[in-house]
């Protein structure tokens, strides 16, 4: 059941409203069960969410990107941070979580070529981050990559990196006619998987020449 | 390349080395090569025979222990140049053989296989438990094997026949072709090239069918109960057998046969997608029943 408080207690819950707000908000729950029920649901998703921890998982890729493009430490994003979310939103935001957590730890046993290890207080840019950061963050982890790769393409057999930017091209016009199709139609499901699909086999491909690099050198 | 490593190798004597290691039950063949041939085949001895040619400048390395056999080339001046092993061992022996320069094949294993080379193909033939082969510039083929198979290339075709277990396929400019496939999990995903499966659908399995540019073309059997999911931007959509769509949005559309129990997941941004019956999936277009919709 949803009534005109729903969507608001949120901004509640954050100390967002006003005093004449929160006073109405006040009355408004003393009287309706649905709204103390969301607010008691809204009320523990916050807490976990500011309890998880956002330590990084010790076989993973990006903390030496995340040195290498230089994203700020833990204790600076802590500070910033600051959760103001709707019912869908923090809702989402659980399940999120969620399997964050579980792919943090499936990177962590994951047998993967590590880029040398961040300098301490450098922080993980996969935890605790919501979906437009990660779009945001695959793009810098593309970009870190291909400079890696630029760096070390002498490593590689020039037959083999012909191959590579090859296909990495082959990716990239995927990319592109993605992003034309987004343009035109920006919330169809199906374009905006295509699109993290392709972006996502891009960095895998990246990170494999990479890995051959280091292997050769 | 190949051919400077040939030349160079050409210019040391040419030398045989051929060694028979006994071996107990549970052993795994470990074989790295930098450029030539891994070539394993199979026999009913609780031994491993290593054949290898090489330049008479390059020494083969056999460490074997009750775990492993290790097999390995080593050149007087830093790492040999080219090698062909032909290498014999018991069929349920696990293998893991790699590769730079290397073309890579098996051949009669009943055992667990890990095939990876950047240059060259890799051609198995068996396999059971965890299969996984992998190429960079090579054709990936694999057929008579069981268990979990994942097979990757990049610049190149996957082929997969008489496959039973969970299959996992990805190239990114090649075809996959998978055909007489016993599966309830399988995922191919391409970028520019055509995907074929044809094989079981099974009650509750999970298939995933993407690429980019290219065609799918699908098997499902009469009998199957499932659901598909269709999406394609430029494509078209067409069907051997009578199918009515429902929950049908501008590039997207459902519809379900039969219980419904299995799913299936068709993506091609621009290509042609096509269901068809075991068999029939190479053939034209000329049956089609498509856009049976009910609105």
């Amino acid at each position: 059941m949803k009534d005109q408080w729903t969507d608001r207690l949120s901004e509640y819950v954050d100390g967002d409203l006003t005093a004449t707000e929160r006073t109405a908000l006040d009355a408004h729950l003393a009287a309706c069960g649905a709204c103390r029920q969301t607010l008691g649901e809204l009320r523990r998703v916050v807490a976990r969410a500011q309890a998880l921890d956002d330590r990084p998982p010790a076989a993973d890729l990006w903390p030496g990107i995340a040195e290498h493009i230089g994203v700020v430490s833990l204790a600076a994003r802590r500070a910033r941070r600051r959760l103001s979310f709707t019912v869908p939103q923090l809702a989402a935001a659980a399940v999120v979580l969620t399997f964050l957590s579980a792919g943090s730890v499936w990177l962590a046993l994951r047998n993967r070529p590590a880029l040398p290890p961040a300098a301490p207080g450098t922080t993980a840019v996969m935890s605790n981050v919501g979906m437009s950061r990660l779009d945001a963050r695959t793009a810098a982890s593309v970009a870190a990559l291909e400079q890696t790769l630029a760096r070390n393409r002498d490593r590689l057999d020039t037959a083999t990196v012909r191959v590579i930017e090859k296909n990495l091209g082959i990716i990239d016009r995927a990319i592109r006619d993605a992003q034309s199709a987004l343009a035109a139609d920006p919330a169809n499901p199906y374009l905006n998987q295509h699109l993290a699909q392709e972006t996502r086999r891009k960095l895998e491909l990246l990170r494999q020449a990479a890995t051959l690099a280091s292997v050769r050198s | 390349m190949l051919m400077t490593l040939a030349t160079i190798a050409a210019l040391g004597i040419a030398q045989q080395t051929d060694t028979t290691i006994p071996v107990r039950a549970g052993a795994r063949l470990e074989v790295s090569n930098f450029g030539g041939e891994i070539a394993v085949k199979t026999w009913s001895k609780s031994a491993v025979r290593v054949q290898a040619t090489h330049s008479g400048r390059d020494r083969i390395s056999i460490d074997a222990t009750d775990q492993y056999v290790r097999v390995k080339s080593e050149g007087r001046r830093g790492p040999s140049q080219l090698v062909d092993y032909d290498i014999t061992v018991p069929a349920s022996m696990a293998l893991a053989l790699s590769g730079v320069y290397t073309d890579i094949s098996v051949d009669g294993s009943q055992g667990e296989v890990t095939a990876e080379t950047v240059e060259g193909s890799v051609k198995v033939s068996g396999g059971a438990g965890n299969v996984s082969l992998k190429s960079v510039q090579g054709e990936v083929t694999l057929v008579n094997a069981r268990g979990r198979i994942s097979l990757n290339s990049v610049n190149e075709a996957i082929t997969a026949t008489s496959i039973s277990g969970d299959l996992s396929a990805e190239t990114v400019n090649g075809d996959i072709t998978m055909t007489q496939i016993e599966s309830a999990n399988t995922d191919a995903t391409t970028v520019n090239g055509e995907i074929i499966y044809d094989g079981t659908i099974k009650d509750g399995g999970r298939y995933r069918f993407s690429t980019h540019d290219g065609d799918l073309r699908v098997s499902v059997p009469e009998k199957a109960g499932v659901s598909v999911s269709v999406a394609t931007f430029n494509g078209d959509f067409s069907s051997c057998f009578p199918v009515q769509l429902s929950r049908k949005t501008k590039h997207r559309f459902d519809f379900t046969i039969g219980s419904g129990s299995a799913r299936i997941e068709l993506e091609s941004f621009n290509g042609d997608i096509r269901l068809c019956r075991p068999g029939q999936v190479a053939k034209g277009k000329h049956e089609d029943h498509d856009d049976q919709e009910e609105e």
